[in-house]
């Protein structure tokens, strides 16, 4: 306790400095004098427009869609003044946006020429940064509790146990894309209702539970789920069902059920053919073989329905299978090829000429019965770091394995009360349940409720004042760095590092170590997964008339394409414009067949050259997919997402009382119209046509690639015409094109990943005073060709990263409580 | 007890009047409502929505002419022998069923709709709205009649509504005839782009109702844990405040009211427990139980206690599912469901089919006992309840929606007098009973689905005029 206080005292006491050095390191004080910064590709003397020069640029070539009467895009710059800019930072900012990104003044009126513009620009640039180097403002944001991936990640490394949160916890609200944002983080009682139930749970299953009663838990197999390849973690050899990793409270009789599809009439779907046989595998040993008969119906008496025998199984998470047993192989030649989906109508498992196999429904696992004990299992090795071999050892072995599990779970030293009061449930469960165990159970209960536990909280100086900066202490800098880069807590070498986190240079040490180490996978599958949206993928299920290549496991490989792929970014320290053109990417057998290239077999990925048209993320399939309706591609959804994701420009929502597409004519002469010819109608509406003629052309870009994202020559026997203009009037043609065009505005995709990466990392949304720094760390990740690291470093050590500051709270607050 | 948040904010109200008095602010927090407001008892109705599919025979020619559904008689001198409906002359009293409504949004509209019935039809229940024909992502209905209930009413209990279910779903994927399964799957739907997952599995909702634990001691266990760590959870609070910013102080201020509410929650659990009242509280089902009448009687133990306890107030449930070919053997009859309801209009085949449909209809006294013998008020639990049962087929064996089954048991808070059999006239959308059903529960509905008119629900003459 006298540590912290000490350490609390001399932050407050060099609080105010270390502010404004932190952010003079950001805009370096040369740029005082001269007012514009140089952005990267810019040259020459252009950037010393006088003020009244700006104003009159404004003036001329802006105020006048942007007047007080016409207001375009709800802006007024009449009578806009450059020098006193900084007092509208919010409409400068924008201005500065819409300028760098090329979409204003829109193609079509009048503009400035190419140089003009971009002077303008950085001398709209150049006094904001100067403003802020001025006036730092570090930016604030409440502690962060931790969501869902955070919770799940903390109990993985403190308990080896993998939970299903969603059982306990609410969905995560997004904001600006993430889940992670504090202000938008609810609490409610529903919420704390699921952290104590988790804790209850969790606790026990951590420990195992020689009380267990029998209980049946489900598992479920999608129907869009293939059965006729082999699944991820199911045994080779079989085909079809599911793999789980299930934690088994005790050492037991388990019985295992697997009910299988009926068609509609009830008898089994993809019979009957004899000799079909199920298997269940715990750890990859088979404990049951099940003969399937293929005369089953959902009347008999066991319904669908096949059941093992009780088999024993040691406490402890153990992976399960459920699959079949895989008769046949190679290539079906059948009258009607099958579908992917499998399953996507009962009927067709009725049909002659078509090979529909036998579809695994749920699977149930029931138990325990005639518990025999609890095994030991890595889990419980965890928690019991100090096992008593006398009464008399018990007390002081439960404080030293409490402390240890105490002191990982609240990322921090404990303090003398903090240990008594964990102590105090050890005694209550020592008591309740007459053994040790249960009472450093019952302490491991305490710990997951804690708020410690649950929430990032951020000390603040005693001495701090609303509204003033600090730096954050070394070990919430620990915690901020370890949350960014590998969205779990820290380790214990972070944590001994922690002192060395509060110099600029320690810092970016500790970031580039964390960055190298393999945990560092989460900023793909944690920050792209969401800067990229592919949360949307599962979200789409294809029509099968217009998809029959698609199935639940190609959308799994298409978000795992995605995520090596920008993982591959990070590994290698690549420029993050790779993230455009890159002329490779990662797929498996399945993906590969899907994409057309040859070779690649099993399920392991495989780094692949891909075709031209490929390249780069436009070429994704999983973007390709979560921006696309069932039954039709989307081009409004795909170029909405292209301004959103790339440019950090979205476009304006749409009036209320449009139209759907859907609304259109769907055919013409006999013939289902293409998306772009329905489109076409639909944008004959010049209400429309101002905000579309910017969104559709960057998605009908991508009218080669279907739903699926799949390469197409034709939609609706017409061939895909994927030309187009971009808001400036620059002419593309498909997704070279497309590329060619962002390429050119390379400053609008570099701002759009700083400003995600950002707040990622932040836990807020970027406002426009933080803009100064965005532009500072893209400067500096120009020095290095753009390489992620320069980004990822550029931010850690920035000042927002680095400070805190107090706000004032508001006097009451209304929470909605999540129904 | 939950606080809807909507119009006034919870620490407003704690910093005012304190705690434990949690029940007069529920009225001063409630929006003010027209009609409604002058009867709080009826927001206080408990409502269970009950479907089976596959229709009755009694909407069949034969069916209709042999009263096998309804009664002959309208009114209140209804003779319920003979029909499918006779489990229910003990409970007359509260009995009011509404004969002979359509449910035409559950029809073909278009050419690649017809014969898909089977795996429309459920979705249309209880949003008498026509669902869009997709196997895709992109489905849509309407918000069901038990949603528009708890959206509005349901923050006052602790689970706002629960959606329960008999027969495995899948709710993915497509079914038959170029139908999501979701349109099969669920009844309820939050909006119309919002199908609700249904539990089949009484355990799973058994632990979300009544907390985790096998037995009741377990469960009393868990809470006195639970208790003792919220407890420590506050004064931990407390001390860390000390070191936070204040709206970091705030946030953590507002989890302290969210540790209060559970503890208030758990205290009231134990004050229910504890006050000599409790009906049997269900020891923890396993799983599903292999038996369809045991299975469906777990769901309504859990119906019961969850009304009896105020947990909440809104469940639907889905009994069947349609085109399944279950075997009923408690039903006499040893036909699947489905090939049973495909009877060719023959008489001796819709006979024996509307022995399943009476076996259904005699579950439900098992779940209306359970509710009479419960003491709520000045009268029992069935006093304050709605039960609706329903099918959104009429007859099977053609697939159409005409004539479809439906009645309400229960006084709906003295809303419902009971003891009537109206007959609709002909073409009359099953949506204006819904709709009467719907302002009854104290919703401002305008309509409903496709309904015409609102439904006198306490009058023998239906004056609605098909349309």
């Amino acid at each position: 306790m006298l540590n912290r206080s000490l350490l609390l005292g001399l932050i407050a006491l060099t609080a105010a400095t270390l502010g404004l050095s932190a952010s003079a390191a950001q805009a370096p004080t040369a740029r005082r004098a001269a007012p514009a910064p140089a952005p990267s590709h810019q040259t020459g003397d252009l950037q010393t427009l006088s003020a009244a020069k700006q104003s009159e640029l404004v003036s001329t070539y802006c105020a006048t869609c942007h007047s007080e009467r016409a207001k375009a895009g709800g802006l007024s710059l009449a009578g806009f003044d450059a020098m006193r800019s900084h007092e509208r930072a919010e409409v400068v900012e924008k201005m500065i946006r819409k300028l760098r990104a090329g979409m204003m003044p829109p193609a079509g009126s009048k503009r400035p020429d190419a140089d003009t513009l971009e002077a303008l620009t950085a001398a709209l640039e150049g006094r904001m940064d100067e403003f802020a180097s001025v006036n730092p403002n570090p930016g604030f944001r409440p502690s962060l509790r931790l969501n869902r991936a955070e919770y799940a990640r903390a109990i993985k490394d403190l308990l080896e146990l993998d939970v299903d949160v969603t059982a306990f916890l609410a969905a995560d609200t997004i904001s600006h894309g993430f889940d992670n944002v504090a202000d938008a983080q609810r609490i409610s009682p529903t919420l704390l209702e699921g952290y104590l139930r988790a804790a209850g749970q969790i606790s026990r299953l951590a420990v195992g539970d020689r009380t267990a009663t029998a209980s049946a838990t489900t598992y479920k197999t999608s129907r869009t789920a293939s059965q006729h390849r082999h699944v991820d973690g199911t045994p080779l050899g079989t085909r079809g069902g599911l793999a789980v990793t299930h934690v088994f409270p005790a050492d037991g009789d388990y019985t295992f059920r697997m009910m299988l599809h009926a068609g509609p009439t009830g008898q089994l779907y993809g019979g009957p053919y004899a000799g079909e046989q199920a298997e269940v595998s715990i750890d990859g040993e088979r404990v049951a073989l099940l003969d399937i008969n293929p005369r089953m119906d959902e009347a008999d008496e066991r319904g669908m329905n096949l059941f093992t025998k009780p088999v024993y199984v040691k406490a402890g998470p153990h992976r399960v299978a459920a699959a079949f047993i895989n008769r046949f192989d190679g290539p079906v030649d059948d009258l009607v090829m099958p579908i992917e989906h499998t399953l996507a109508d009962t009927n067709i498992g009725e049909v002659f000429g078509v090979t529909a196999l036998v579809h695994l429904r749920d699977f149930a696992i029931t138990g325990p019965h005639a518990v025999t004990g609890v095994s030991d299992t890595v889990s419980r090795r965890k928690v019991f770091s100090c096992r008593p071999t006398t009464t008399a050892e018990e007390a002081p072995c439960a404080k030293a394995a409490i402390s240890k599990l105490a002191t990982q779970a609240y990322r921090g030293s404990l303090t003398a009360d903090e240990v008594q009061g964990l102590l105090k449930f050890y005694d209550q469960g020592r008591a309740d349940g007459g053994d040790f165990e249960s009472g450093v159970r019952t302490a491991l209960q305490a710990i997951l409720a804690s708020p410690r536990f649950l929430f990032r909280l951020e000390q603040a100086p005693t001495t701090a004042k609303p509204g003033q900066a600090f730096a954050l202490s070394g070990g919430d800098m620990a915690s901020r760095l370890s949350f960014y880069l590998w969205g779990a807590v820290p380790d214990d070498a972070l944590v001994k590092a922690s002192a060395r986190l509060v110099t600029p240079a320690g810092l970016a040490t500790e970031t580039r170590r964390l960055l190298a180490d393999r945990r560092s996978e989460a900023l793909s599958t944690r920050f792209a997964h969401q800067w990229l949206r592919l949360q949307d993928v599962e979200k789409v299920r294809p029509d099968y008339h217009f998809a029959p290549g698609w199935d639940t496991y190609l959308s799994t490989a298409l978000v795992r394409e995605t995520e090596l792929f920008f993982d591959s970014l990070v590994r290698e320290d690549r420029s993050i414009l790779d993230l455009l053109s890159a002329d490779y990417s990662f797929v498996n057998e399945r993906l590969a067949k899907h994409y057309g290239i040859p070779n690649i077999t099993g399920d392991a990925y495989q780094r692949v050259t891909v075709p031209d048209y490929r390249r780069g993320i436009l070429g994704h399939g999983s973007v390709l997919l979560a921006t696309s309706f069932a039954d039709r591609t989307s081009p409004v959804n795909r170029g909405k997402w292209v301004m959103e994701v790339l440019l950090a420009s979205p476009p304006p929502a749409p009036p209320p009382n449009v139209p759907a597409l859907e609304d259109t004519k769907g055919s013409a002469g006999g013939r289902l119209l293409s998306v772009r010819e329905r489109m076409e109608q639909h944008r004959a509406n010049p209400a429309c046509q101002s905000c579309h003629k910017v969104i559709d052309p960057l998605g009908l870009a991508l009218e080669n690639f279907d739903i699926t994202g799949k390469w197409r020559a034709k939609d609706s026997l017409v061939p895909v015409d994927a030309k187009g203009q971009l808001y400036d009037g620059t002419p593309m043609d498909g997704p070279a094109g497309l590329r060619e065009a962002l390429l050119k505005h390379q400053d609008a995709f570099l701002l759009s990943f700083t400003e995600h990466l950002m707040t990622y990392a932040l836990g807020r949304r970027v406002e426009s005073y933080d803009m100064p720094v965005v532009r500072a760390i893209i400067r500096d990740a120009a020095k290095t060709n753009y390489k992620v690291s320069s980004f990822v470093v550029g931010i850690a050590t920035s000042a927002p990263f680095r400070m805190g500051k107090l706000e004032p709270a508001e006097t009451t607050t209304d929470r909605p409580i999540a129904r | 007890m939950y606080l809807s948040q909507k119009h006034l904010s919870r620490r407003t109200m704690l910093k005012g009047v304190g705690v434990t008095v949690a029940l007069p602010f529920l009225e001063a927090m409630l929006p003010a409502r027209t009609a409604y407001a002058t009867s709080a008892a009826a927001r206080k109705v408990r409502f269970a929505a009950l479907e089976m599919v596959h229709g009755s025979a009694g909407a069949t020619v034969v069916g209709t002419q042999k009263h096998m559904w309804s009664p002959a008689a309208t009114g209140k001198a209804f003779d319920l022998s003979g029909t499918s409906l006779r489990s229910l002359e003990p409970y007359r009293d509260y009995l009011t069923i509404v004969s002979n409504t359509d449910v035409r949004n559950a029809e073909a509209f278009e050419l690649p709709e017809i014969g898909g019935d089977h795996f429309r039809s459920s979705a249309v229940f209880l949003t008498q709205a026509h669902p869009r024909q997709t196997q895709g992502s992109n489905v849509r209905a309407g918000t069901s009649i038990d949603q528009h209930y708890a959206q509005k009413f349901g923050q006052e209990t602790p689970i706002p509504s629960m959606q329960l279910c008999i027969e495995n779903v899948d709710q993915a994927g497509g079914c038959s005839y170029g139908y999501s399964c979701v349109y099969t799957d669920t009844i309820s739907w939050g909006a119309a782009d919002e199908p609700l997952p249904m539990v089949r599995d009484p355990r799973v909702a058994f632990d979300q109702l009544f907390g985790v634990g096998a037995t009741a001691e377990e469960r009393a266990k868990r809470r006195r844990e639970d208790k003792s760590i919220l407890d420590w959870v506050t004064s931990e609070i407390g001390r860390l405040q000390r070191t936070l910013g204040p709206v970091d102080r705030a946030r953590l201020s507002d989890y302290l009211d969210d540790v209060r509410e559970i503890e208030r929650r758990i205290q009231k659990v134990e004050t229910f427990n504890s006050s000599g009242e409790q009906r049997a509280l269900p020891g923890a089902p396993i799983g599903v139980p292999d038996s369809f009448s045991e299975h469906v009687k777990l769901m309504f133990d859990l119906q019961a206690v969850a009304f009896a306890s105020d947990i909440t107030r809104v469940f639907s449930f889905k009994m069947g599912r349609d085109a399944s070919g279950r075997v009923y053997p408690e039903s006499g009859v040893s036909t699947g469901f489905h090939p049973a309801s495909h009877h060719q209009g023959r008489e001796d085949r819709v006979t024996e089919f509307a022995k399943i449909n009476a076996y259904h209809v005699s579950l439900i006294p098992y779940f209306l006992e359970k509710l009479r013998q419960t003491p709520e008020g000045d009268g029992n639990l069935l006093d304050h309840t709605l039960v609706m049962y329903g099918s959104p087929m009429g007859d099977s064996n053609v697939h159409n929606h005409k004539r479809c089954p439906l009645f309400l048991v229960g006084h709906a808070g003295g809303q419902l007098k009971g003891n009537l059999h109206i007959k609709a006239a002909d073409g009359t959308p099953m949506a204006n009973a819904m709709l009467s059903v719907g302002q009854m529960l104290g919703l401002d509905l305008p309509a409903f689905g496709d309904s015409t008119a609102p439904m006198d629900l306490n009058a023998a003459a239906s004056l609605t005029a098909a349309q």
